[in-house]
C-alpha cells in the first residue's frame, strides 16, 4: 500500500512536527508541509491528501471540496468556526478539533477575571501605581462572592470546569444555560439549569460565556440580554468575540447597565487600539490568550496528531465534530482512550 | 418538514401484565406525549406479528419490561413509520445494534436515571465492608461484645479506590470516594484524558493495575462480551489480601466461582454485592454464608424518584425521536450515518418552547 499523505497547512514549511511524527510513528505516512498564500495554493495543497492538519486558516468550501481523498481534517484549535463543516461532511471527511486541549487554561482565565472583577485587582493596582492614592472608596462595595450567583452560558468541557471551580470551590450558586446539555450532567454538577438565556442574565452576578462560535451563537448576546442584567453584575467573555454584539456591549457599559466586564476576545482581532472597551476603567482585558500555557502549546499538537492517527488506523476519533458524516472508514472502531498514551508532562 | 406533535403516535410496550389501559394508567410514561399533545397508545398484543402491525401505526415505540426481537428492526426506521425505540433502564445487551443501524432505527435508553442510587449503594457496600459491619452487627445481636475481630481495618482516607468503567455511575462513585479522602484510580479504555482529568481520576492502562493497587475495587461497566468475567481468578490473585470487591453493576462481570474461591482462600478481605450471576440468588450460594460479604437483592438503582424519573425520561426521549430530534441518550451513534439529518437533542423545556407549547 502506498504511503498515506498527511498534509500540514501552517505558517511555515519547516516545522519539525515532533508530536505529529511521534504519534504516527507506527504508520506508513509521509508529511507534506505547505504554507499557502492563497486559496488556490491551498486547493492545490490538499488535493490527493489522505489527511489534512490545519494550523491556521483555509478551511473554506472550495479547499475542502478539493480534498477528494481526505478521510480526516484535524484543526489544532478548540474552535473550528473557520472550517466549512457541512462541506467536509458532504465530502465524507471527519472533522476533529482539540477538544479539552485548553479547558484548564480557559476556565482559569474565566475564574481569574471573575475574581479580579470582584476584588477590583486591576483597578486598585492602576490607582496605586499611577496616583499613590490610598482611598478605597472607588472600589466599594465589594460583595462576598460566596453569596453571589454565577451564570454560565455553554456547559461543555470549559463551562463544567468553571462550575467546578467557582460553583463548588467558591460555593457560588450556579445557573447554566445550555439547551443541549443532558439533564444528568446538570445533576452531576449540582447546578440549576435555566431554559431562557434572559433569565440567566437577569439573575446572575457574574456571567461567563463559553460556547463555540457558529451560526447559532453568532451575536446570541446583545442589547436584549445586557438590558436585563443587574447593574451590579459583571460580564465575562473568554470564548469568541462575535458571540456578543460588541457595539451593544460598549453601549451597555457606557450606559451603566452592568458594573464591568472581563474580555479575552473581541469581534476584531487584534483589537483596534481605539476600541472604547480599552478605555474603560471597569473593563479588564487580555489578547485572546485564555487558552495559552506551556502545556496547551504541545497538547494541541499531540491531540490533533492522535486524532489523525486514529482515523488513519481505521478508528473513529474521540474528538470528531461531524458525527453524521458517512466516513470513508471501512468500520468504525472506537478510538481507545488515552490512558498511558499521553506522553507529555501534566496531562 | 418537521412532524406536528398532534399527529404523533407513541406506542408503549409494557410487561405482559400491563398490556391494557390508557395514558392515565401510565402517568409518568405518558407525561411527555400528553404535554406535547401527542397520542399515547398502550400495546395490547402478544406476538411479533401483532407488534409489527402495531409498529406500522406508531411513530416511535418505548419499551419497559418488554423484550424486542431484532427481527422487528426491519419493519422500522428507514423501512416504516416507527423511527426508533426507547428502552427503560441502562442495559441494552438484548438489542441488535448492528441491525438497528442498518435499518436506520434510532435507539435510546434512560441513561443515568439511577446514578445517585447506584453510586450510593456502592458507597454503602464499601463502608459496610470497610467497617466489617456484617460481622459486628451479627456479633452484637448475638450478645457478643468483642473487639477481637477488628484488625485489620482500613483508615479509608488515603486509601485507594479503583473504579472500572467511568461512565455516569463510575465517575459519581469517584467523586463520592474523593469526598472520603480517597485516591481514585480508574480503568476505562474509552474515556478521554480530559474527562479523566476533570474527575480527578488517575487513569491506568490495564485492569490488572487496578487489582494490584486498589483497597476497594468497583466495576461500573455494562455487561458485554468484553466485560463478561473481566474480574476473575487472575484479577483476584493480584488483589491485596486486605482489599474488597464491590459489585453493583451486573453479576456476570465477576466470575462468581473465582470470587468464592478467592474469599475462601483469603485472597481478598471481603465483598459487597448487589448482583449475582444467577438471580434470584440460590439460597445455598456460599456468598450468603460469609461474614465478610454484604449482600443486597439487585435494587441498587431503586428509589421512587429514580424510577419515576426513568419513566418520564422514557417518554421525553420517545418524543424527541418522533419529532425529528436526536435523543439525549443515543445508544447506537453509528445510526447517524444511515438516517436523514435530525435536530440536536435539546432540553425538554426548550423542546416544548420550540414546538409552541
Amino acid at each position: 500500500m502506498a504511503k498515506q499523505r498527511v498534509v500540514v497547512l501552517g505558517p511555515t514549511t519547516d516545522d519539525p512536527l515532533h508530536h505529529e511524527r511521534a504519534e504516527m510513528a507506527d504508520l506508513d505516512v509521509e508529511f507534506v508541509q505547505e504554507a499557502p498564500q492563497s486559496e488556490g495554493e491551498a486547493i492545490e495543497a490538499v488535493r490527493g491528501a489522505d489527511a489534512i492538519m490545519m494550523r491556521g486558516g483555509w478551511g473554506t468550501e472550495q479547499v475542502i471540496r478539493a480534498a477528494d481523498a481526505a478521510k480526516v481534517l484535524a484543526v489544532y484549535s478548540h474552535g473550528f468556526n473557520h472550517i466549512d463543516v457541512d462541506a467536509a461532511t458532504d465530502m465524507g471527511i471527519i472533522v476533529t478539533n482539540g477538544a479539552g486541549m485548553c479547558a484548564e487554561e480557559v476556565s482559569n482565565q474565566a475564574v481569574t477575571m471573575a475574581l479580579s472583577l470582584n476584588r477590583q485587582i486591576v483597578q486598585t493596582t492602576n490607582q496605586l501605581r499611577d496616583t499613590g492614592d490610598w482611598s478605597n472608596a472607588p472600589f466599594l462595595p465589594i460583595e462576598p462572592i460566596d453569596e453571589q450567583t454565577l451564570g454560565i452560558v455553554g456547559f461543555g468541557n470549559i463551562g463544567r470546569q468553571v462550575a467546578r471551580k467557582l460553583g463548588q470551590g467558591w460555593r457560588m450558586d450556579t445557573l447554566v444555560f445550555d439547551p443541549y446539555v443532558a439533564p444528568w450532567i446538570i445533576s452531576e454538577y449540582n447546578v440549576e439549569q435555566v431554559f431562557e438565556i434572559n433569565e440567566l442574565f437577569k439573575r446572575s452576578d457574574y456571567i461567563v460565556v463559553v460556547v463555540p462560535l457558529n451560526a447559532e451563537t453568532f451575536h446570541m448576546i446583545g442589547k436584549e440580554q445586557f438590558d436585563v442584567m443587574k447593574k451590579s453584575a459583571y460580564y465575562i467573555n473568554v470564548c469568541r468575540g462575535s458571540v456578543n454584539d460588541e457595539p451593544a456591549l460598549i453601549e451597555a457599559l457606557q450606559q451603566g447597565k452592568m458594573r464591568g466586564a472581563g474580555l479575552d476576545v473581541f469581534e476584531q482581532e487584534p483589537v483596534d487600539p481605539g476600541n472604547p472597551l480599552l478605555q474603560m476603567e471597569n473593563v479588564i482585558t487580555a489578547m485572546h490568550l485564555a487558552g495559552s500555557s506551556t502545556r496547551s502549546a504541545w497538547l494541541a499538537r499531540q491531540r490533533a496528531s492522535q486524532q489523525v492517527a486514529a482515523v488513519l488506523r481505521g478508528e473513529w476519533p474521540s474528538a470528531g465534530q461531524n458525527p453524521e458524516v458517512t466516513s470513508k472508514l471501512d468500520e468504525k472502531k472506537r478510538m481507545p482512550g488515552t490512558a498511558g498514551h499521553i506522553s507529555g508532562p501534566g496531562d | 418538514m418537521s412532524p406536528d406533535a398532534k399527529d404523533i403516535r407513541v406506542l408503549f410496550l409494557g410487561p405482559k401484565n400491563l398490556r391494557n389501559g390508557t395514558a392515565d394508567d401510565f402517568p409518568h410514561q405518558s407525561a411527555a406525549a400528553t404535554e406535547m399533545g401527542a397520542e399515547f397508545v398502550v400495546y395490547d398484543g402478544d406476538s411479533d406479528g401483532e407488534l409489527i402491525e402495531a409498529l406500522k401505526d406508531a411513530d416511535v415505540a418505548m419499551a419497559a419490561g418488554h423484550g424486542v426481537s431484532p427481527d422487528l428492526f426491519v419493519h422500522m426506521g428507514n423501512n416504516g413509520r416507527c423511527k426508533g425505540l426507547v428502552s427503560f433502564g441502562h442495559g441494552y445487551d438484548s438489542m441488535d445494534l448492528g441491525s438497528a443501524v442498518e435499518n436506520g432505527v434510532v435507539l435510546a435508553n434512560t441513561a443515568s436515571f439511577g446514578t445517585e442510587e447506584v453510586s450510593n449503594q456502592t458507597m454503602m457496600h464499601f463502608l459496610v465492608c470497610s467497617r466489617k459491619f456484617v460481622l459486628h452487627d451479627k456479633l452484637v445481636k448475638n450478645g457478643t461484645w468483642t473487639r477481637e475481630h477488628l484488625a485489620p481495618m482500613g483508615h479509608i482516607a488515603g486509601q485507594t479506590f479503583g473504579v472500572i468503567g467511568l461512565g455516569n455511575i463510575g465517575r459519581t462513585v469517584a467523586r463520592k470516594a474523593q469526598a472520603f479522602g480517597m485516591k481514585v484510580i480508574g480503568y476505562d479504555p474509552f474515556v478521554s484524558s480530559w474527562d479523566a482529568k476533570e474527575y480527578g481520576v488517575e487513569m491506568v492502562g490495564t485492569p490488572q493495575e487496578i487489582a494490584k493497587r486498589s483497597d476497594y475495587v468497583s466495576p461500573h461497566t455494562y455487561l458485554t462480551p468484553n466485560t463478561h468475567h473481566m474480574v476473575g481468578a487472575e484479577f483476584f490473585n493480584l488483589m491485596k489480601p486486605t482489599a474488597y470487591l464491590i459489585n453493583c453493576s451486573r453479576g456476570p462481570v465477576v466470575d462468581e466461582k473465582a470470587l468464592i474461591e478467592a474469599l475462601q482462600q483469603g485472597k481478598i478481605a471481603g465483598a459487597g454485592l448487589d448482583v449475582f450471576e444467577q438471580e434470584p440468588v440460590d439460597p445455598n450460594n456460599e456468598l450468603l454464608k460469609m461474614d465478610n460479604v454484604s449482600v443486597t437483592n439487585h435494587y441498587a438503582s431503586y428509589s421512587e424518584v429514580a424510577w419515576s424519573r426513568a419513566n418520564t425520561q422514557l417518554g421525553e426521549e420517545a418524543m424527541r425521536v418522533a419529532l425529528g430530534y436526536w435523543p439525549m441518550s443515543l445508544i447506537n451513534p453509528d445510526v447517524r450515518s444511515t438516517v436523514e439529518p435530525r435536530k440536536w437533542a435539546v432540553s425538554w423545556e426548550v423542546m416544548l418552547a420550540d414546538q409552541g407549547k
